[in-house]
């Protein structure tokens, strides 16, 4: 997931200019909870649990939002809560993530095409074929070649902001211009208007979820409007949009063209969803804990402020309408192990101990809605189970980093920590707690479209810097090697492993668990890899959030989609009472 | 008068192209970079020149000033090949952010911008002015030390204060009126009215206050002027004199003070829209920093400059027949 | 603060420090005038006398805060219930013997020593964009009015032009394009820059208006320099509406400071302001309306204060703004 991750967090921040969470897939399993240390046990809303029951046919979905989308054109969209938006209303994706609770949220089916695809040439080739009966809006059919187009699209100048997946895997990519110029990639083949076939560079395994991107979603040249398609996506899916005032107001309405039959995730339950944009996010909160008149239909987007939590738990029917699912990434604190101090692993594990993770999840809405991280892998990683090798308290121990600072002989330490700016409480809850070990921080904040640059920059990169990781599936290998492979690094514009970590011993042993053909004995190594990588500590772990969402009083059907960063799966949500709260 | 307004019209036209020029260079020198912002942050140095050459951002300052300028006049076209879009006349620029051309977005957004600034000005005249004379005209009295005592403190309150104490009290507490949203006025005055009353209260207040206090200042040396006095002794009744002497002048550098505000607010109230919610150009600017789409930044604060100019010549024009001590 | 734009009122500052824009060169006949008729009228004393104290909270914040026991960084696990979405534990937000204006939520830190080391940041900010106000507008002003002619026709148009521009759009637009800068100089300059035309009209036409009296033609036949008339003559005759203005500058400064970083392009955290710590607690009114209130309460007393000094410094030392 990598780059997504700061795609999505960065458009995230950058929309909404104040609170900054990370934004991503996940696969998430709801036990995890059992096995946390009880102090991590929140009163909040239990992870895999869904809101209001099933939905009836009909009625009119209102979601309030706090800004515009970033983009609908699904060649540029790569927010997550947008994402969500698009692939589940607007669009229709190769593949995509199943509509179901907890787990089982992360797990991809077929959706354009009839099977998550076949691949040849050891995972360098893969082929899809798309169903019968698949159309647009105005009713016309769905053809492979329009999927091809839409691919190609991602590489144009002007449509920028989308996910580079294709850019990164499709071989002859580096020097393609787009479709606009009137040439087209060699690499994506449509023998007929039923199949496509991609040849990537290199053999890429997980490319079934690749193409849960709306990257792989379906345009017709025909509909190509440039910029302007970007307020016009032509519907594939449930919904076409009716009208969208951007800024103000998007109306989406049945797509009559759209076969239920040949979808097996969407439900499609609303008659209408009605976007009503520009609402302050605690005003969004305020409204849907109220449900008057129209807002008993109302979801929040992209999620409830964490302030909100004080008004939501001690009012039971109010705390039974919140969902938190877990978003499945990991937030760090990164240790920059390329110079001093942090070059010596004696400081490094003293500030494992120094970090009060407690106050970190005490930042982000308390033990309600997210949870003490003690590893690397998050739960979801780790089979369900909580790994906790260290046995650190959660508040940490500041006496025992204080002593394991003296012993590596470095007691009036100072360092730099930056940060995204909607991470500021975070940082000065650092700041405090490594003050306590005699550590001294000076706290820096960037604009958050600054942000990727100047920590990724890493002849000018601080000290310390906080960031999270979001798995794209479930497998460790979309999670450690991105942090910790001394490979990875880059000059400029340098990602993921900001602990500029260079080990040999890890890179080797990454390299033996990727050869690896047992899928469960390479998770049972990416675990050990994990347990080892806490004791050479090249970062701190300091939560596992979870997405606070709450939904209006009329709303049923509701759950976090762990495929969706815990957003709220909009496939399938929908109304009790249709005919309520129409005002 | 007909040379006056020439001169006038071209001193306007001089401020705007200077305005424009300063704010382009400042947004051009500023490390800044939109089309960075726009390729995302996985962008490699190869796909960002793409990006910028798309943009028109790869030219210099310059050309991409005069370009911006031609098609302020003119209209022009954005990227080339299938991909180009036409913005056309007054082409105040393209917004990647929307792929709407700025004068598109703002023409949008400006009844709402328009009806809230109309709105609240036509309240805190009635209110500023009316508590503002009535001081004056009682100077010294209880009346005129608790009108004051009031203007001053609710002058001291910021906007953002009064606008959620309003919600709160108004909308979360009492129920009386629905979360604000924009209703076209033509297709439903009376929701636009109810919806717009809570932000044209906030604003109001705020400069109701600083008018009372402006006013009554105002008015009191109108009324100690000599011509006044020479009104009195002539034997004109009181309330002649105050209307038809006292009012008139003392209202004339009120009507500056009104032009320049009522200018700044009709491009937007970014506050008092973005606290109720209100999709003005306020707000659009607001979004806009947020998504550091540029054009809309410039074609906003052009936008404003417009106004205020406009104001204020509109302005120095009604002077003429307000204040029959100025001619041309 | 203000004092420094009067070369010759800048030597001796009196001992009471929250005076010293108005005291400056006090001593003497006619600023012990000022003084008397500012005490005796209620507003001015109730102005004055919270200026006074704001400024000396502001100055004093450190030691006042380490009185309390906690400095405006520290961290009160204790005294937020994290369970609760990290709201201060104890009604009113946590006012207590522990923490006197009780705590900021989630964090617990000590809203009374927050609210000081905020007031000194925005005060210094209101102030020394005052200053470069001040300076400016005082600078251009003489100019304009003294020499006329091109100096005056370009200064004025340059006047025109900087109040064409609609301020608060293009400061907000500038603080928020420019990153990693030091905000507090920059929130400074940018508030100077578009806020110095007024003081310089005032002080253009006071000056154009001095110009032709006797005194200063006398000055002029004697052969002073200019820069002798300007400095003996014509400044210190300037400097009563200065002072007057300038007082009235300062509420707005605060509340333009606030604006600024109540939109997030102010002032950046961890450094603490009025206007940012308002930003922060605005999503907390209901939950907590003590974090809400208490830097409100603080902003609106010191613009309140600020224009009552300011109305009753400008109807003593410059009678045409009202006063007959």
């Amino acid at each position: 997931m990598t780059r997504r991750t700061h795609a999505a967090l960065a458009a995230a921040l950058a929309a909404t200019l104040t609170l900054g969470l990370g934004a991503c897939k996940n696969d998430k399993s709801d036990s995890g909870g059992d096995a946390a240390p009880s102090s991590t046990k929140g009163p909040g809303a239990e992870s895999g649990s869904v809101v209001g029951g099933t939905p009836a046919k009909g009625g009119t979905l209102t979601v309030l939002t706090n800004q515009d989308f970033a983009h609908l054109d699904p060649a540029r969209n790569w927010v997550v809560p947008h994402m969500d938006f698009g692939t589940r209303l607007l669009y229709r994706t190769l593949t995509t993530f199943k509509a179901e609770p907890g787990a089982a949220g992360s797990e991809i089916v077929p959706d354009l095409a009839t099977d998550l695809g076949k691949s040849s040439e050891g995972g360098k080739v893969w082929t899809f074929t798309l169903k019968d009966g698949l159309k647009y809006e105005d009713g016309s059919p769905i053809k492979s070649a329009d999927i091809k187009y839409n691919v190609e699209r991602s590489f144009s100048p002007d449509l920028t902001g989308g996910p580079d997946y294709a850019q990164q895997y499709l071989a002859g990519g580096e020097s393609y211009k787009g479709p606009l110029t009137g040439e087209h990639l060699a690499s994506i083949e449509t023998p007929d208007e039923k199949t496509i076939v991609f040849h990537l560079k290199r053999p890429v395994a997980e490319f079934s979820d690749t193409v849960t991107l709306p990257t792989f979603s379906p345009v017709p040249q025909s509909q190509e409007k440039g910029t302007q398609y970007d307020s016009r996506p032509f519907s594939s899916g449930p919904y076409k949009i009716e009208a969208y005032d951007r800024g103000k107001q998007l109306v989406l309405v049945r797509n009559t063209n759209w076969d239920p039959a040949t979808d097996t995730v969407r439900k499609a339950y609303p008659d209408k969803v009605v976007v009503t944009q520009g609402i302050k996010g605690g005003q969004a909160d305020d409204r849907i804990i109220a449900s008057d008149g129209a807002d008993a239909n109302a979801i929040n987007m992209p999620w409830m402020q964490h302030e909100t939590v004080a008004k939501v738990l001690p009012k039971a029917d109010v705390k039974s309408r919140m969902v938190a699912e877990r978003t499945g990434c990991t937030d760090m604190l990164y240790l920059n192990t390329a110079k001093a101090p942090f070059d010596d692993p004696k400081v490094r594990e003293a500030m494992m101990w120094a970090v009060d993770r407690e106050a970190q999840v005490t930042a982000f809405g308390g033990p309600a809605v997210t949870d003490v991280a003690t590893s690397f892998l998050p739960p979801s990683l780790t089979g369900g189970a909580t790994s906790d090798p260290l046995k650190i308290p959660a508040a940490g121990d500041p006496e025992k980093a204080k002593a394991l600072l003296k012993e590596a002989g470095r007691t009036d330490l100072k360092v730099a920590l930056t940060v995204s700016l909607g991470d500021k409480t975070r940082a000065e809850a650092i700041q405090q707690s490594l003050a306590k070990a005699g550590v001294q921080v000076t706290v820096n904040t960037t604009d958050p479209s600054a942000f990727a640059d100047t920590v990724g920059d890493i002849k000018n990169a601080p000290e310390l810097t906080i960031n999270g990781w979001c798995p794209d599936y479930p497998s460790g290998a979309t999670f450690l090697p991105f942090l910790f492979d001394g490979r990875t690094i880059k000059e400029k514009g340098n990602q993921g492993n900001y602990s500029q970590f260079r080990d040999q011993a890890t890179m080797d042993r990454m390299d033996q668990i990727a050869a690896m053909t047992d899928v469960a004995e390479a998770n049972k190594a990416w675990q050990q890899l994990d347990q080892d990588l806490m004791k050479k500590a090249p970062a701190v772990p300091l939560m596992w959030q979870r997405r606070p969402l709450l939904v209006g009083t009329n709303v049923a059907g509701a759950f976090g989609n762990s495929g969706y960063a815990g957003m709220i799966d909009l496939a399938v949500v929908g109304l009790k009472d249709p005919a309520k709260g129409k005002g | 008068m007909i040379l006056y307004l020439g001169r006038r019209l071209l001193g306007v036209a001089g401020i705007l192209l200077a305005i424009c020029a300063i704010t382009f260079t400042i947004f051009y020198l500023l490390p800044n970079d939109p089309a960075a912002a726009a390729c995302g942050k996985t962008c490699s140095p190869e796909r960002l020149a793409d990006v910028k050459a798309a943009m028109g951002l790869d030219k210099p300052v310059w050309d991409q000033f005069l370009a911006y300028l031609g098609g302020i006049f003119a209209g022009r076209d954005y990227g080339s090949g299938p991909s180009a879009v036409h913005c056309g006349f007054p082409c105040l620029g393209y917004s990647y952010e929307y792929g709407l051309p700025v004068w598109d977005l703002l023409t949008d957004r400006l009844p709402v911008s328009v009806s809230l600034a109309l709105g609240a000005a036509a309240l805190w005249l009635v209110l500023g002015l009316g508590a503002g004379v009535t001081s004056a005209l009682r100077k010294g009295r209880p009346l005129d030390r608790t009108l004051m005592v009031v203007s001053v403190g609710t002058a001291s309150l910021p906007v953002y204060f009064t606008s959620i104490m309003l919600i709160w009290g108004v909308v979360r507490t009492a129920g009386l009126l629905p979360y604000p949203a924009y209703h076209q006025f033509t297709e439903n005055p009376f929701a636009w009215a109810s919806n717009l009353l809570l932000p044209w209260t906030a604003l109001a207040l705020l400069y109701a206050a600083m008018y009372a206090r402006q006013s009554r200042n105002s008015m009191i040396e109108a009324m100690s002027e000599p011509y006044i006095r020479t009104a009195r002794a002539k034997g004109l009744p009181a309330r002649t004199v105050t209307v038809k002497h006292g009012l008139r002048a003392g209202m004339t550098p009120i009507l500056t003070i009104f032009g320049m505000d009522l200018g700044g607010l009709l491009a937007g109230a970014v506050i008092t829209e973005s606290i109720f919610g209100l999709p003005g150009v306020g707000r659009l600017f607001y979004d806009g920093l947020g998504r550091s789409d540029q054009p809309v930044i410039l074609g906003v604060t052009l936008l404003a400059a417009f106004f205020i100019v406009a104001a204020n010549l509109l302005v120095d024009l009604l002077y003429a027949f307000v204040d029959p001590r100025v001619r041309y | 603060m203000s004092t420094t734009t009067e070369p010759s009122a800048v030597a001796d500052a009196p001992a009471a420090g929250a005076k010293a824009g108005v005291e400056a060169g006090a001593g003497r006949g006619p600023w012990r005038l000022v003084w008397d008729q500012l005490w005796a009228k209620g507003s001015a004393r109730f102005g004055l006398i919270t200026v006074g104290v704001l400024l000396l909270a502001a100055a004093l914040a450190g030691p006042l805060s380490s009185l309390g026991g906690w400095t405006p960084e520290e961290f009160d696990k204790r005294a937020v219930d994290a369970y609760l979405g990290g709201l201060p534990r104890g009604d009113f937000g946590g006012i207590s013997a522990r923490h006197w204006l009780g705590v900021e939520p989630i964090t617990g830190r000590d809203l009374f020593a927050r609210v000081l080391h905020g007031g000194q940041v925005s005060l210094l900010i209101a102030f020394t964009a005052t200053a470069v106000v001040v300076v400016a507008g005082t600078l251009a002003g003489i100019a304009a009015g003294y020499f006329g002619g091109r100096t005056d026709t370009l200064l004025s148009r340059l006047m025109d032009l900087t109040m064409s521009f609609p301020s608060l759009i293009f400061m907000i637009a500038m603080m928020s394009v420019a990153k990693d800068v030091n905000r507090i100089l920059l929130i400074t300059l940018v508030i100077g820059l578009f806020t110095w035309p007024g003081i310089a009209r005032v002080v253009r036409g006071q000056t154009l208006s001095l110009k032709h009296r006797e005194y200063v033609e006398a000055a002029k036949v004697g052969g002073a320099r200019s820069w002798r008339i300007l400095t003996r003559e014509i400044l210190p005759n300037v400097s009563g509406p200065i002072i007057a203005y300038t007082t009235l500058l300062i509420p707005g400064m605060i509340a333009t400071e606030a604006a600024l970083s109540y939109l997030g392009v102010g002032v950046r955290p961890p450094t603490p302001s009025w206007g940012q710590m308002i930003a922060e607690s605005i999503v907390h009114y209901e939950t907590d309306p003590t974090y809400f209130l208490i830097p409100t309460a603080f902003l609106f007393l010191a613009v309140l204060a600020f224009t009552l000094l300011g109305d009753a410094l400008r109807d003593i030392l410059d009678p045409r703004g009202g006063r007959s």
